[in-house]
């Protein structure tokens, strides 16, 4: 069976209008019972006690021999004793008071209550004897201003019992809803708890000890779940952040494979070249010198010869991309020379739309590479950040810091990183993925190679440093290199002592 | 006239390396292998060897190390293009022209040439080897 659910209110509001529906009628009738009981006692009392003083004064002053004194005692009773009627009967002679009213039948004895009679008239008859008088006294009291008060009396208690139930009413409505607001609030937080928000406390303040203790342990509950949700939450970033590092390595890894690859197949091949240049160069040679010094065929092998000669600096390229040339001399050194060097050049040749800013810590350690090379790999840089800057205006920032724990790969060791920033056109990510490949060039044919930036990467690898790329479309590049560096605790220590 | 042996496993480079030197004035043989070298050397009277490193079989190192060895007044001239033979073999930090040379130079070359190279600085270098002058 269905239970009918209503608003605390509303149930609390219900009760009480119940309550007062079967108390009030009867608390109505109870004292309309007394209060008409007391009026009703009050006015036979009257009545009773006035006829016998009456009766009282007709015996003992002899009022009975004088007509006139009769009259005047029954006269009196209608006029101060409240009587509608007076009479005094004797065997063969009737008085009757001419205030009274003249309709008021007589032949009644004494009513034995209020409302006897069905008149309006409540009789009291008294004896009188005197002597040899035996007279009869009768009074006729009106009940007619005793029913008026009675009802005026019941009439206020009708209001006032309706004023009662309307205070009650209210009262009740105000308590429940304030006893109803505490519940609300479980309610709501509750709710929100179930639907997964665990943050909104639950501050509830009331004095009723149920919902203060019910309120206490969903504050604790609830305390309790935030604990656990945190908990997970972190447990769950922390997966995610591994996930990402673990799957950024193997991206780095397959990345290092592929180049180690290419570099492979690269020097495999500048090594064929390498063995076809040399006929082609030596037998070219000789044939010019058989030749006379002007005349087409000269030219032409000249042209080869030429063609021969920058085919070698290709593979010389090639070489030093897949760690074929090894000329690097790896020592200490100060990067910030080396930058200096390098904006020294790079700030003639880039045009004025460009501007240089640096960001270079005042005290860096000194890091493992080959200076020359290092001064050759940051020009690289310089000039590709300008040309992707090329016919717009720009900002180019070198900066170089320290950091005594920097993760590169999966290791963490004092680096210093060094890099270069432009505000450029940018590239998409499968020409980041890229962009360390030799031939791999997004510049138009003619412009050059694409041996720079797989150069560039040859050489920083040799150092035992690494590079990382970073690019959005329409915002620019930054190149950084983490250079091997000495912690800067040894720098203090052994400066001249090389690091190989 | 002095005698020069080139040793290198690739025709063209042999008989490139040949004809400049015999247009030179020296008289050339060749050798397309380290073992027809030391038999070469063995057969008859050379001044000056000129081999390749990377070869099959036996490298131009310990072909320059058995020549030092059995033939201590020959001079010898080590050419390398560098390269690797084979992804297997590829070790990145090792293999470099410069780590081929100078292990060449350690093994008792007298001069280390890379490939390739011109007709001037080979017979330069020949030259220089050889001593002119001395002969």
């Amino acid at each position: 069976m269905a239970r009918i659910r209503a608003t605390f209110w509303i149930y609390v509001t219900a009760c009480v209008v119940l309550v007062h529906l079967v108390l009030l009628p009867a608390l109505f009738f109870g004292m309309g019972y007394v209060i008409r009981e007391s009026h009703e006692d009050l006015f036979i009392e009257h009545a009773r006690t006035f006829s016998r003083v009456l009766a009282d004064e007709f015996e003992v002053g002899g009022a009975l021999d004088s007509q006139s004194r009769i009259e005047d005692l029954l006269d009196f009773a209608i006029t101060h004793g409240g009587a509608r009627y007076a009479e005094l009967n004797e065997r063969d002679r009737s008085i009757r008071s001419l205030y009274g009213s003249s309709e008021i039948k007589t032949a009644r004895s004494t009513d034995l209550s209020f409302g006897q009679g069905g008149d309006g008239i409540y009789f009291v008859v008294r004896p009188i004897v005197h002597g040899s008088h035996r007279a009869e006294l009768r009074l006729g009291f009106d009940e007619q201003p005793t029913q008026e008060r009675i009802q005026l009396a019941l009439t206020r208690m009708l209001w006032l019992l309706a004023g009662y139930l309307v205070a009650a009413l209210a009262i009740a409505i105000i308590l429940s809803y304030r006893l109803s607001r505490p519940i609300q609030r479980l309610q709501a937080v509750s709710r929100a708890i179930a639907l997964g928000d665990y943050t909104r406390a639950l501050n509830v303040n009331t004095g009723i000890r149920e919902l203060h203790d019910a309120a206490v342990d969903l504050e604790a509950m609830r305390h309790e779940l935030v604990g656990v949700n945190d908990r997970l939450q972190a447990k769950i970033k922390e997966k995610e952040i591994s996930d990402a590092r673990r799957e950024e390595l193997q991206k780095q890894l397959q990345h290092r494979q592929r180049l180690e690859t290419v570099g492979t197949l690269a020097s495999g091949i500048a090594h064929e070249i390498n063995n076809v240049l040399v006929p082609i160069i030596l037998y070219t040679d000789t044939a010019l010198q058989d030749l006379p010094p002007s005349g087409a065929p000269r030219a032409n092998l000249e042209r080869v010869l030429a063609a021969a000669r920058r085919a070698k600096d290709i593979v010389k390229k090639i070489l030093t991309f897949s760690r074929e040339l090894g000329e690097a001399k790896l020592a200490l050194i100060d990067l910030r020379e080396v930058v200096a060097e390098a904006l020294h050049l790079f700030s003639a040749l880039a045009p004025p739309t460009i501007e240089i800013r640096t960001e270079i810590e005042e005290s860096l350690p000194l890091v493992q590479a080959d200076a020359t090379l290092a001064a050759h790999v940051l020009m690289n840089l310089c000039t590709n950040a300008y040309q992707a800057m090329e016919g717009a205006k720009g900002t180019l920032t070198i900066g170089l810091r320290y950091q005594d724990n920097a993760r590169v790969g999966s290791r963490s060791q004092p680096r210093v990183e060094f890099w270069v920033r432009d505000t450029g056109r940018g590239m998409d990510a499968a020409t980041v993925e890229r962009i360390f490949e030799p031939f791999f060039t997004t510049r138009s044919v003619g412009h050059g190679s694409g041996l720079g930036l797989s150069v560039v990467h040859g050489i920083v690898e040799s150092f035992g440093a690494s590079i990382t790329v970073e690019s959005k479309i329409g915002v620019g590049t930054t190149f950084r290199i983490f250079f091997l560096a000495v912690a800067r605790l040894e720098v203090i220590g052994d400066l001249a002592e090389p690091v190989v | 006239m002095q005698n020069i042996l080139v040793v290198d496993d690739e025709p063209d480079v042999r008989d490139s390396v040949k004809y400049v030197l015999d247009r030179a004035g020296y008289s050339v043989r060749t050798a397309e292998s380290a073992m027809d070298a030391l038999a070469e050397l063995a057969r008859s009277p050379t001044d000056l060897v000129i081999t390749d490193i990377i070869m099959p079989q036996i490298n131009g190192v310990e072909a320059i190390e058995s020549i030092r060895k059995a033939f201590p007044a020959v001079r010898i001239i080590a050419i390398s293009g560098g390269g690797n033979f084979g992804v297997a073999d590829y070790q990145p930090s090792a293999i470099t022209t410069t780590a081929y040379l100078a292990s060449a130079e350690k093994a008792g070359a007298h001069l280390v040439l890379t490939k390739p190279f011109e007709t001037v600085e080979l017979i330069r270098s020949v030259e220089q080897v050889l001593g002119v002058g001395h002969a």
